[in-house]
């Protein structure tokens, strides 16, 4: 019997006037079918919008259908009679980690929903010690969560539902707000839940990657299921899915375009050994591809690397001097978030920063407009040192903008347009130039201009973004740094706003840094990488030369793009292809010349 | 600035008032401040005062930090003082221009400004001892007899800790805001009063939007794990009275007999 069983599930938002007369009705779900076996690991994947959490909310009682019926273990959930029940017996973690820890020490959140079904005193304790130890939280239950990180408070939540005994465990994107470390770890835990206790596993995610491990997928659309089935079938159509605004895992892109050039490879691989193996026997098999493609595709490869070059003629914008910077200093709490950092930053660089949480990137960055003031070391902009006190560091603020992460939580005017606005008035500026500014910044992050009168609020996550990006544009700083401008976005999301700040960088030739936790888009995109670590930069140099390293990266908690690995196992294996590719295109190119 | 309050601020310690009962603790900082107001003359106020002592001693907590929670209110302190050293009619000490100094205006500030400083120094002995947890748990359990008559006590209560587990959070957020907006050249330090007031608007709104979305997400959190209010609830460390907690109240009523004995031999 299946767990889970929806039958022309509907649901609609209506949008009511202040008379309650309807103003507007939007189907969230239409006519959704599908069914859950118990001890599965499902997937649901879509984007935002598609009604993939709309749906999760239907399976937790927390929504009830508008047509339709939705059956969750015998229980009807438009029935109230069964609402606990049913919430006992499906239950849910969410995205954001501390919106949903209800109280101030670890334990006492797990204890929070045996305690609101009235589970005596004695077991609660022992089912609270048994939850915290199956997400390997245990050690930390008398913390405050707001000691812990993204990863640990998600475990925490997930421990928090299985001190309910579920059956069935739904996480609506529990790793988009999390840095690689922590979805990890989050990913391990709920895998293992569902391994050794049989739980069934409802996982909504935008990470391909989390995918492919699960037995089933559903891939969801304008409320409907549009595909279905198992991961290697999903994965196979590549074409399809892009056009769908989703994405497919990067090994499984790589053997895609292989396989259009030609290679014999099978029509779905979704693994690092998968295709490792493939390619040997391709290679065994003696197969040479068509020169004609690959003297075509060298050609665009160099096109497109040879404008990516640094320029050792340009000046330097940016130089930080043994720049140092401790928290709390001369306290029990010091710590040290830089530590004597020495860098400089040339006019017109695209510049990637990478390290965890904590490493400094984010302190690191805030330094460069005077947000922080460094505790030793001088910093200066065009030559001029930043900490001088004749220096006018409100101009500065000008010349060197920051987006901050999630930029979408400053907007606060009654109009996007006025929203813009807000820099260039700052600024000084007279309203016509004002104006001008604004026009033209949302002009560079392409917004449609139907959205420019409208408030800031109604507009759509990835619109909202935009939006937050060109009130930072419209001050025409001359080097823009973006923390993870990428965060909780979905994959078309993503693509659109990094292809965004590439155009934007090749058409205004400013100098552009990018903090990012996505080795993947950081290799796609800029021209040069520092990585932090403890404060430090580890390593400083092209996408290349700093994924040649790693084996380190790993150690400090990072990696290196999914191709590069492919391409080191391959030279391992004896195959002579270029180890130090970064990119999908520069790994296909490789891979086809060896097999000549 | 907001870092610098004690006043509700946990003090992590082993000692044996940290290991009592919440209920004591409300119950005897309640006779506490009801007898610091009854104790009109020097005798009663010493012995208000050594008692206080000697329970600042039990706590394990150093005095430097219950002091630090005064100085939020250094100012309301001197006026109050102030007030009372010139404003009450009485026989006259000292005069110059026009302010005069009487007899019961010097007695009643020195004993306004003691009292309110050991008024502080009590209850912040209380919530230095006790977690906000514990705190909201005593609370409703001794004021759970105000259900008959209508008060929301357990959704109060509970109001109160997810507040206190908020606070830290929306700090934060204050902070990462107000950079955001300064990075857009906003200006939070310049200009007058209305002005200032006015650049408040690019830190306000998007707290108030940023606090509605996280009481939005936390309500279905909380409903997703079958909460229904206080009816049938269970806890995981329900409050009981020890032996310790019993010889507490023992301490308590003497010290309640010595008191009114004291004050009405005098």
């Amino acid at each position: 019997m299946s767990i889970i069983k929806s039958k022309n599930l509907v649901h609609e938002y209506i949008r009511r006037d202040e008379e309650g007369n309807v103003e507007s009705i939007q189907v969230a779900l239409d006519h959704v079918n599908l069914n859950v076996e118990p001890g599965q690991f499902i997937s649901i994947l879509g984007h935002n919008g598609s009604g993939k959490s709309t749906f999760a909310k239907h399976i937790n009682a927390l929504l009830t259908p508008s047509e339709g019926t939705l059956i969750v273990d015998g229980m009807n959930t438009s029935d109230d009679e069964f609402t606990f029940a049913v919430r006992q017996t499906a239950g849910m973690v969410f995205q954001n980690p501390d919106n949903q820890i209800i109280a101030s020490v670890v334990d006492e959140d797990v204890a929070f929903g045996p305690e609101n079904i009235g589970v005596p005193t004695q077991e609660i304790l022992k089912r609270v010690e048994k939850s915290l130890k199956m997400v390997g939280m245990y050690k930390y239950k008398n913390h405050s969560p707001n000691k812990l990180s993204g990863g640990q408070k998600q475990r925490v939540a997930i421990a928090g539902v299985m001190a309910m005994e579920p059956k069935c465990i739904i996480l609506d994107e529990p790793t988009a707000m999390l840095d690689p470390d922590g979805r990890k770890d989050v990913l391990q835990a709920v895998h293992t839940l569902n391994k050794e206790k049989g739980i069934t596993v409802i996982l909504i995610t935008h990470y391909m990657e989390e995918v492919v491990d699960s037995d089933y997928v559903f891939v969801m659309e304008k409320g409907k299921v549009f595909m279905e089935g198992k991961p290697r079938e999903i994965f196979k159509d590549v074409e399809l899915l892009k056009a769908h605004s989703l994405d497919v895992p990067q090994v499984t892109q790589l053997a895609y375009e292989l396989r259009q050039a030609g290679v014999p490879l099978p029509e779905c691989v979704l693994t690092r050994e998968e295709l490792i193996d493939e390619l040997k026997a391709a290679k065994a098999s003696g197969f040479t591809p068509n020169l004609s493609s690959l003297v075509e595709m060298e050609a665009e490869n160099n096109h497109f690397t040879g404008s990516g070059n640094s320029d050792t003629s340009k000046e330097n914008v940016l130089i930080l001097d043994h720049v140092s910077y401790k928290y709390s200093p001369n306290t029990a709490y010091e710590v040290k978030a830089l530590d004597d950092v020495s860098l400089s930053i040339k006019e017109g660089e695209f510049i990637g920063v990478i390290g965890h949480t904590g490493s400094g990137k984010s302190t690191l960055v805030q330094h460069l407009n005077g947000l922080i003031k460094s505790t030793d070391g001088v910093i200066y902009y065009r030559g001029q040192d930043i900490y001088d006190k004749d220096y006018d560091i409100k101009e500065l603020r000008t010349q060197v903008g920051i987006v901050f992460q999630y930029p979408e939580h400053q907007l606060f005017e009654t109009t996007v347009f006025k929203d813009v606005q807000f820099g260039p008035k700052n600024q000084g500026l007279d309203e016509k130039e004002q104006i001008k500014r604004a026009y033209e910044a949302l002009g560079l992050v392409g917004l449609p201009e139907e959205f420019y009168l409208a408030s800031p609020f109604e507009l759509s996550g990835g619109q909202k973004r935009r939006a937050a990006i060109a009130g930072v544009i419209a001050m025409k700083p001359a080097v823009i740094i973006l923390d993870e401008p990428t965060a909780g976005l979905d994959p078309k999301g993503r693509d659109d706003i990094l292809g965004m700040i590439t155009e934007m960088h090749r058409k205004r030739g400013d100098t552009v840094i990018l903090v990012s936790h996505s080795m993947e888009d950081v290799a796609n995109y800029v021209d040069r990488i520092i990585v932090m670590d403890a404060g430090k930069p580890a390593f400083d140099g092209t996408p290349k030369q700093v994924f040649a390293h790693y084996k380190e990266l790993e150690k400090m908690g990072l990696a290196a793009p999914q191709v590069t690995y492919v391409m080191n196992d391959l030279k391992n294996e004896g195959m002579n292809v270029d180890a130090s590719a970064t990119t999908v295109e520069a790994a296909k190119a490789s891979i086809l010349k060896a097999f000549n | 600035m907001l870092r610098d309050i004690t006043l509700g601020q946990y003090y992590p310690a082993e000692s044996v008032l940290h290991s009592l009962d919440p209920r004591v603790k409300l119950f005897s900082t309640l006779v506490f401040i009801i007898t610091l107001f009854s104790a009109n003359n020097v005798i009663l106020f010493g012995f208000v005062l050594i008692t206080l002592v000697g329970i600042i001693k039990m706590s394990h907590v150093p005095f430097s930090f219950m002091v630090k929670g005064l100085r939020s209110i250094v100012m309301l302190l001197i006026i109050a003082g102030l007030f009372n050293l010139f404003l009450t009619p009485g026989r006259e000490l000292v005069s110059f221009w026009i302010f005069s100094i009487s007899d019961v205006g010097l007695k009643n500030a020195v004993l306004m400004t003691s009292r309110m400083i050991l008024l502080i120094i009590g209850t912040s002995i209380m919530t230095l001892t006790t977690t906000p947890n514990q705190l909201t748990d005593g609370l409703e359990k001794s004021l759970g007899f105000m259900k008959r008559f209508g008060v929301p006590v357990h959704e109060i209560s509970m109001m109160m800790s997810i507040a206190l587990r908020f606070i830290p959070i929306l700090i934060e957020e204050t902070d990462k805001i107000m950079k955001a907006q300064m990075a857009r050249g906003a200006d939070f330090e310049s200009g007058g009063l209305i002005k200032k007031a006015k650049n408040m608007v690019p830190l306000l709104v998007p707290l108030f939007v940023s606090a509605f979305r996280r009481a939005n997400d936390l309500s279905f959190a909380m409903e997703a794990r079958c909460y229904n209010g206080g009816e049938g609830r269970t806890k995981m460390r329900p409050l009981t009275y020890s032996s310790l907690d019993q010889r507490a109240y023992i301490c308590i009523g003497i010290f309640i007999v010595v008191f009114y004995a004291a004050k009405v031999i005098l």
